[in-house]
């Protein structure tokens, strides 16, 4: 089965592409980091720290559509987060846009606010996992100094979530031929476990030949890796160009919509 | 010479109590193709696991003449490359290159010399431009020569194959054929295709609930019709009209 791997577009060959994974990974750091703790904004201040994100997609040749399908796909769960906002602080406030004034409550402010900052964090997200194949993230976290546990399971993850989903599809697809008529709430619910049971087996099965796999390879709990990273003139310059937009955006931009 | 495999008496039994493999006594000669052939259930996963010490039962088993014991095994997993059914379950790392160059890292090999293995072993099995590939996005053909290039980077004297051909195509299949024909390491090929046997072995080990049943010539073995038939296989079909000569042969004698 086909899916939509999220470094589907890792692949293409672009000047954002080619720079090394260690340093667009901090810069994204860095700017989610400062898009987060920027304190109740405006739109407009929000708008500006967009465009960074949005001219890497653009230049790169990430089709938005496709970066707005993600966006929406995550969506929901910052969705219930934003809307409960309104629901608990209802403090009146006035906002100005232009000529236009109007009045809401403080709840409403906060929920634009963490809509706003969750589109302009994951723009940034998706420009790095579209110009940076997997594997040079994890080298770069590697890099990093991360626990190598930890990038170890991101591998594997990464690795056998695509098997794990068509596997869980094909036992969906058994049951859906089989289905012939409704069978109620209750033995619905029993054929769903008896089916999750047997995606777990498989699953520890699976893991149990992937053990064998590296054990034969001589797999000793060491993990050694070799890294093709490099840092080049291009990836210096990027750097800075990032740190000089931030900067500019943090303290000259910013005060000015305050 | 020590022999490339050994056993003498070797039986295994399952943690349940079902017997495996039992009275297992095999020898195989460096350089030799030999197939392992029977119908499914008869052992042949379980005795290729044993070679290379994933399972421990009774009696002895030697690899190169080194005894399979906890002492030797590091030693033994260099000299005796496993390729699993599965190639998913082979191919574990985010891509092609960290996947065939995981053998020669664990070895201790340094950087310069992994490369070249790595780019040796990607050549031999025709996947020279595809290190950077992530394995899910090769073909069933591309996985199962990428399962084998793993093993291969890490200059195994002997190799062995869990049903190499499982879910290739013919033209794939072809290919498999072709390749491993080519290699210079002693190959155990466990399979119940009988063609894809006949086309690549020279000897013939037929097990059957746990038991070696025939081992010898594989032509030989193969086109003992009754033979196969009795164990659930059948006479490859290149080697059909020679045991029909046989059969007949034997009728008018």
């Amino acid at each position: 089965m086909h899916h939509a791997y999220i470094d589907k577009f890792a692949y293409q060959d672009s000047f954002f592409h080619r720079l090394d994974g260690r340093v667009k990974l901090i810069v994204v750091l860095v700017f989610t980091a400062l898009v987060i703790a920027l304190p109740r904004t405006s739109p407009a201040i929000l708008a500006c720290y967009a465009i960074g994100p949005f001219a890497v997609l653009v230049w790169a040749g990430i089709p938005l559509r496709f970066v707005f399908k993600h966006i929406l796909v995550i969506s929901p769960f910052v969705l219930v987060l934003a809307l409960s906002c309104p629901l608990y602080d209802r403090t009146p406030v006035t906002v100005a846009f232009g000529p236009l004034i109007w009045q809401t409550s403080l709840g409403w402010m906060r929920c634009f606010t963490i809509l706003g900052k969750f589109v302009v964090t994951m723009l940034a997200l998706i420009a790095l996992v579209s110009t940076t194949r997997f594997n040079d993230l994890l080298a770069g976290l590697q890099r990093l100094h991360l626990p190598k546990l930890l990038i170890i399971q991101l591998g594997f993850l990464y690795r056998y979530i695509f098997i794990l989903i068509d596997r869980a599809q094909h036992i969906l697809l058994a049951r859906a031929g089989r289905r012939l008529r409704n069978l109620g709430f209750k033995t619905e619910l029993q054929i769903a476990g008896a089916m999750l049971g047997s995606l777990l087996i498989r699953s520890i099965d699976n893991a149990e030949h992937i053990n064998i796999a590296m054990q034969a390879r001589g797999f000793d709990g060491t993990w050694h890796s070799l890294s093709r990273l490099k840092i080049r003139t291009a990836d210096l310059l990027f750097a800075a160009a990032s740190v000089g937009l931030m900067l500019a955006l943090n303290f000259f931009i910013t005060p000015l919509f305050r | 010479m020590s022999k490339a495999i050994e056993l003498t008496g070797f039986s295994y039994s399952y943690p349940d109590g079902t017997p495996a493999l039992t009275d297992i006594t095999l020898s195989i000669d460096h350089g030799r193709k030999v197939a392992l052939i029977g119908p499914n259930g008869a052992g042949k996963s379980t005795l290729l696991l044993a070679m290379a010490g994933f399972v421990k039962g009774t009696g002895k088993a030697s690899v190169d003449g080194l005894e399979v014991n906890r002492k030797n095994l590091r030693q033994i997993r260099t000299l005796l490359g496993g390729c699993l059914e599965n190639p998913d379950d082979q191919l574990f790392m985010p891509t092609l290159f960290d996947d065939v160059a995981f053998g020669p890292l664990n070895m201790g090999l340094d950087g310069e010399m992994v490369k070249v293995r790595v780019a040796e072993a990607l050549r031999t099995v025709g996947l020279a431009d595809m290190g950077d590939k992530a394995p899910h996005h090769l073909s069933a053909g591309q996985k199962r020569a990428a399962a084998i290039a793993t093993i291969l980077s890490m200059s195994p004297k002997i190799i062995t194959l869990d049903e190499p051909d499982g879910s290739l195509d013919p033209r794939n299949r072809n290919n498999l054929v072709k390749m491993l024909a080519e290699l210079p390491q002693t190959l155990i090929i466990a399979t119940c295709n009988m063609d894809f046997a006949a086309a690549l072995a020279d000897r013939a080990v037929l097990l059957d609930k746990g038991r070696i049943i025939a081992q010898g010539a594989a032509e030989e073995i193969m086109t003992d019709a009754r033979l196969m038939t009795d164990h659930g296989l059948e006479v490859p079909s290149v080697l059909k009209e020679k045991a029909n000569r046989s059969v007949n042969g034997r009728r008018s004698g």
